[in-house]
Formats: structure tokens, C-alpha cells, sequence
């Protein structure tokens, strides 16, 4: 039933890899990059607040496709040559999914109570002792089944770098299936694929949603 | 600095280009606003499904909505489209596949069909943040489980929901980009289209850029007011 | 000792504190009390520096917070604080919650943190729930905990802010019992609360204050038994009720 699947294994999970290895890059950088979005949407200074606010607001009313062909516009006029689009698909994913991990960040920041904050103060503890040992580790705890589900949006998004030529999972389903043109079981394959990553993903995320409530630090 | 690249935002407005832009700007628009109805009317059922007291129904609406959240909508549409006609068998799927503008059809089927997954789950949030006694109040007068979700739960809960369904609604819009992938020539797809010809995608994307800007404001300006009117008296909101 | 002299404090353009002038010796308990509003926790969040005011003076020790240079964590050290709603840290044990300001703060060992714990979770009543997180700890524990965190600084002065409020009442008893064994122990105390058997227990002097002013102090009986103004007595009457 999945002859064609099973005759072009190997090429289709190369695909995945790749489909992986973008994914990692986009989570990676779009954590890192929202939790500098997420503090700047937080400070009282308006030269860092609006401009990243504006960023934020503006990115999250256009669709990431427009985005990865925009970048993979821009990148060779700034750079002078042409560009591959795995680097031109990640600096787009990292752009873009930072505007969400920053919301994340911004919403987690803004959970701690000031009176606990206050209980480590009036211990003596330092602005940073007290960051380092409660509110970052709190926060975190609390933000970590949203950073789950988000980087699982995340991994489905790849699949658009499709359009730059990427040879992730899709593109690779397609190039097998213009071969073989077996598309119910080519594309219906690629859905169980991401139906199982996604599945475990949000699984693992409802396991530390629980574990966390359970704790009383939701 | 020295960009061996010259720039011409006149592609924006040249015809063929402008209206080529405007033509995609349209399709756009037909496209989200259709599949929005088909989302919400089938969000609404497959919401209510998942708080019904029957377990069949539960689990039906638990499947549909965790199947089609899980798949990348770019995969889903792929499916329907090219592995779809041949569900109906080689015979019929022939057929389908000589629809003209199938992609059109197709992209409004699908992009539906994911939304109404999401729909749903705002739905049953709602639900959920409705006290149990408003249900025990409607079934004491005598009401049919039916009845009250018709007349009283599902009013009251789609008035709940309307911001995070502003979110979907703007998100529609947006995923109504991945239809270029078969073929329909909505805003994204336009901009591409200009450079292919004229190699000045950048303008190009940049300007439908500020149009979907433009066009998810519109979106919420008009989600607001909407909020504005069905506004439930001393619910605490915003 | 504390001195509080015409102490102001605006929140933009509310008047929270007016002219608030006390001297609380060494050894004394003072109890705060009166309606909610009225400015008594943040009297208290003035006087370890966790709230900045405008005028007046506050000298704790000899040390002037309106000195710029004064050091707001070597001050904090001094004065323990006991929370309405406890605020232990959730993702730490109660020993944890108890040794993280000695041994970052005071660099203690965590040998000598650990034993200071202990002997603190004994005095407090409940050694036996020193690996336990807070989400396992009923309310009057956590306040426990709580009030053993703030002790192991080993601090001169003790602030509570309202420490059985959020208890239910079967549990504010135990709570009471350790406060009022630490004020018999010798401890400068400060408490807002509305328990007035602690307070004719153990109190030196009670502050009514209402709408930012001290309006009236007094001992225990004095206050109780004729109370001077009519806020007062209005006070009294709904507590008693």
C-alpha cells in the first residue's frame, strides 16, 4: 500500500532531516531573538519599546511565505550574490517566529508577582540575585509548555520554505510524487509524519503544563 | 554603499503589474471571507460536539480537530488537491481534475476545514468559561440540551470569543497565501508573478506587504466594532 | 530602633502617607491596625526601602535612607518581612526557600545554612516538612516557612504584614503561637493585623492609622477600652462585631 513511500524511503527522510535541521535553527534563533523582543516590549524606554512594538505588530499581519520570498529577495541585493535558501529560510523564520516566542517571553516576564519578588528583596537578596534564582527560573517553568506548543508551529512553518526550493519533506514528497504520481500515499505519508512529530510534541507539552500545575507555579 | 541594484517601485503601478496586484488582492479576499464562513459554521458544530454528553460525538469532534491541527496546512492542501480527485475513484477523479479553477475551489475547501479546527477550539474554550449554572438554569425551564445550546449557550459564547476569533480571522487571510502553491494567483502569488518578469520581487513583496498590513487592520477595525455592538453589559472585558 | 519622622509618600497624586511620625525601640512589639487603605503596608514596604518616599525621614539604626549612598541590601538584612500571601518560593522545598539568602547572600556553607534551617523549622514546629514543596504545605505551614525564611537572616527587626489574612481559621492559631513566642523571645516586632487577641497578648503599643495618618496610638488597654476618636471607635465596633 506504501510501495511508493517505501521505494523513495531514504529520499523522503532526507527530507525530514532537513525539514529537522531548519527547525532547530528557527526554534533556536527565534528563542534567543524573543527574549530580547520580549523584554524590549517591556521596557518603559519608548526608543527601544515602539520601534520593536511596531516590528512585532507589523510582521505578525503578513503571511511567513511573503516574508521567506521577501528575504530571499533582500539577502542577494545586500550581500552581492546570490544566496542558498536554507540561510535565507532560517534568517526569515528566525524573524518571524521571534514576534511570537517574544509575546511568549513578554506574557511569562509579567507573571511574576511583585510581593515575591519583594519576599527575595527583603531577604537582602540583589536586583540580579533575585532574577537568577527566582524569576527567571519561575518564568521559564511557566513559559515552557507555550515555548513547546510554539516551536511545534514552528516545525509545521518549515514546510513553506518549500517555495524557495528548499528540499525539505514536502518539496521531496512532491518531486516523488511527479515521478511516481502516487499522491494519496506520498502526501497522505507526509501527514502521519507531522501528525506523529506533532502529537509527541504536544504531549510533551501538556506533560509539563500538568506537572507545573501540580507545583502551583501556573 | 554601492547595491548593484536598482530600484523600481514603479512595478507596483504599471500596468499589466497594478492590476495584476489588484487581481490577487481580490482573490485574496474572496478566498479568506468564504473559507470564514465555512470555518465558523463547522467551528461552531465541531466546538459543540466536544461538550456534548455523548462520547461518540465527543471523540468524533477530538479527532477531527487534532487531526488538522497537527498537518501543515501547506500539506493538507497539497493533499486535497493533487491526492483528492482520486479518492472518488479513477473514473470521477479524472473528471474533478478537468474542474476548471479546482484550485480555487480546493484552496476555499481546505483552508475551511483547517480554520473550523481552530474555530472549534476557541469554541469550546468558551464553553468552558460559561458557569455550569447557566446551562442547569436553560435545561430547568424545560429546554432540550439542543435548545440550549441554540438559544442561550452559543450566543453567549460566541460573544466570549470574538478577540481570539479576530485572530483567526486575520489569520485566514494570511494562510490564504498558501493556495499559491496550487496555483491560484491570489496577492502572493501576483508578487511573485511580477518577478518572474521583471526580477524586482523585492518591490514586488514589499508593496503586498503593506496591502496585507493594511488589510489585516481593516480586519480588526471591523472585529471591533462588531465587538462594540454585541457587547454583553458588565462582563468584565478589556 | 526605628525612627519614622514626617514621613510623606505620594503614588502620583494620592496622599498615601501623611506626616507619619513613630519611634519603635528595640525589643517592643508594635501593632498597626485600621480599615484597608489606610497606608499600613506600605509603611512597612518604606521602611525596608522596598517603596521610596517623597519627605520625612526614616533612620533605622542610625542609618538614614535618605542618605544616597545607603545600602539597601545591607539594610534589608536587618528587618525580616512575613508576607500576606507567604510568596515561598513554589519551585523550591521549604529548606531551600529558607537556606537561598544565607548562603548567597551571607555566603554561608551550605553545612551551616542547613542546620540554621532546621533549627529554625523546629522552632516553627514542622522539621518534619523540610524536603516538602509549598504546593504540599497547607497555609498556616507555608506562613511558617515563611516566617522561618525570614529569620534565618538572623535580622534585628521583624515586619508582618498582615500574616494570618489569608489563612483559614483553624490554621491562625499556630501562626499566632510563633509570632507570639517571638515577640516574648525578645524580638523588635512590627505587625499589621487584625487579630487583636495577639495583640493584647503581646503588644507594647498600638497605631490606629486611617487615610495615611497615625490617629491614634496607645497601649493595648488604653486603645481598647476608650479609645479617643470617633475613627477609632468606629473601627473598633466593626471588628468586634
Amino acid at each position: 500500500m506504501f510501495d511508493a513511500v517505501a521505494r523513495n524511503f531514504w529520499f523522503l527522510m532526507g527530507g525530514l532531516g532537513v525539514t529537522f535541521q531548519l527547525s532547530v535553527f528557527a526554534v533556536s534563533g527565534g528563542i534567543l531573538l524573543g527574549m530580547l523582543v520580549g523584554l524590549a516590549r517591556l521596557s518603559k524606554r519608548g526608543w527601544i519599546y515602539h520601534p520593536i512594538t511596531a516590528y512585532v505588530n507589523f510582521l505578525r499581519n503578513i503571511p511567513l511565505i511573503l516574508v521567506i520570498f521577501w528575504f530571499y529577495f533582500v539577502m542577494p541585493i545586500l550581500m552581492g550574490q546570490a544566496i542558498d535558501p536554507f540561510p535565507s529560510a532560517v534568517i526569515s523564520f528566525i524573524v518571524f517566529e521571534a514576534t511570537y516566542f517574544g509575546e511568549i517571553f513578554r506574557a511569562g516576564y509579567q507573571t511574576i508577582s511583585k510581593d515575591l519578588i519583594n519576599a527575595a528583596y527583603s531577604t537582602g537578596m540583589t536586583y540580579w540575585q533575585t532574577a537568577r534564582y527566582i524569576s527567571i527560573p519561575i518564568a521559564f517553568r511557566r513559559m515552557l509548555p507555550s515555548l513547546i506548543t510554539q516551536s511545534i508551529v514552528t516545525f509545521q512553518d518549515t514546510s513553506l520554505a518549500f517555495v524557495i526550493g528548499l528540499q525539505e519533506l514536502v518539496r521531496r514528497v512532491s518531486i516523488v510524487d511527479n515521478l511516481e504520481v502516487r499522491s494519496i500515499q506520498l502526501y497522505g505519508f507526509a501527514a502521519l509524519v507531522y501528525l506523529v512529530v506533532c502529537l509527541v510534541g504536544s504531549r510533551i507539552s501538556r506533560h509539563f503544563e500538568e506537572k507545573g500545575r501540580k507545583a502551583n507555579i501556573l | 554603499m554601492g547595491l548593484a541594484y536598482e530600484f523600481d517601485w514603479g512595478v507596483l503601478w504599471r500596468q499589466p503589474y497594478g492590476l495584476w496586484l489588484l487581481k490577487g488582492v481580490g482573490l485574496t479576499v474572496i478566498i479568506g471571507l468564504s473559507s470564514w464562513f465555512i470555518a465558523l459554521a463547522l467551528g461552531i458544530f465541531i466546538g459543540t460536539l466536544r461538550v456534548t454528553s455523548y462520547r461518540i460525538l465527543r471523540f468524533i469532534g477530538t479527532f477531527y480537530v487534532e487531526v488538522l491541527r497537527n498537518i501543515p496546512l501547506l500539506v493538507q492542501m497539497f493533499f486535497w488537491f493533487y491526492a483528492g480527485p482520486m479518492l472518488f475513484g479513477e473514473h470521477l477523479g479524472r473528471k474533478i481534475n478537468h474542474i476548471n479553477e479546482l484550485n480555487i475551489y480546493v484552496a476555499i475547501l481546505c483552508l475551511g476545514l483547517y480554520t473550523a479546527s481552530r474555530v472549534a477550539e476557541h469554541v469550546r474554550a468558551g464553553f468552558a468559561s460559561i458557569h455550569r449554572d447557566q446551562y442547569q438554569a436553560a435545561l430547568s425551564t424545560g429546554m432540550t440540551q439542543m435548545q440550549m445550546y441554540r438559544y442561550v449557550i452559543i450566543p453567549y459564547a460566541l460573544r466570549l470569543i470574538i478577540p481570539p476569533l479576530t485572530t483567526e480571522f486575520l489569520t485566514i487571510f494570511k494562510n490564504t497565501s498558501i493556495a499559491m502553491t496550487i496555483g491560484v494567483a491570489e496577492l502572493t502569488f501576483q508578487s511573485y508573478r511580477i518577478d518572474a518578469e521583471t526580477f524586482h520581487g523585492l518591490e514586488a513583496t514589499t508593496g503586498a506587504m503593506i496591502i496585507y498590513f493594511f488589510l489585516g487592520m481593516a480586519v480588526v477595525k471591523f472585529m471591533g466594532l462588531l465587538e462594540k455592538r454585541f457587547k454583553i453589559p458588565g462582563l468584565v472585558g478589556r | 530602633m526605628i525612627e519614622i519622622k514626617k514621613l510623606n509618600k505620594w503614588f502620583g497624586d494620592f496622599h498615601v502617607l501623611k506626616d507619619i511620625n513613630e519611634t519603635i525601640e528595640r525589643g517592643k512589639t508594635v501593632v498597626i491596625c485600621g480599615p484597608s487603605g489606610s497606608g499600613k503596608s506600605t509603611l512597612l514596604r518604606c521602611i525596608n526601602g522596598l517603596e521610596p518616599y517623597q519627605e520625612g525621614e526614616l533612620i533605622v539604626d542610625g542609618t538614614s535612607l535618605n542618605d544616597p549612598k545607603v545600602n539597601l541590601y545591607k539594610l534589608r538584612q536587618k528587618i525580616g518581612m512575613v508576607f500576606q500571601r507567604f510568596e515561598l518560593y513554589p519551585h523550591m522545598t521549604a529548606i531551600q526557600n529558607i537556606t537561598l539568602a544565607p548562603t548567597k547572600v551571607l555566603k554561608w556553607s551550605k553545612k551551616k545554612a542547613e542546620a540554621k534551617a532546621m533549627e529554625l523549622l523546629e522552632r516553627v514546629g514542622i522539621p518534619e516538612k523540610a524536603h516538602a514543596y509549598p504546593a504540599n504545605l497547607s497555609g498556616g505551614q507555608q506562613q511558617r516557612v515563611a516566617i522561618a525564611r525570614a529569620l534565618a537572616m538572623e535580622p534585628d527587626y521583624m515586619m508582618f504584614d498582615e500574616p494570618t489574612s489569608a489563612l483559614d481559621p483553624e490554621m491562625i492559631k499556630e501562626v499566632l503561637d510563633v509570632m507570639i513566642d517571638l515577640a516574648k523571645g525578645g524580638m523588635t516586632m512590627l505587625c499589621v493585623t487584625h487579630e487583636m487577641g495577639f495583640a493584647r497578648e503581646v503588644a507594647d503599643e498600638i497605631i490606629f492609622m486611617d487615610e495615611g495618618r497615625i490617629v491614634e496610638r496607645g497601649t493595648y488597654e488604653e486603645f481598647f477600652n476608650n479609645p479617643k476618636t470617633e475613627r477609632a471607635r468606629a473601627f473598633l465596633d466593626q471588628i468586634l462585631e
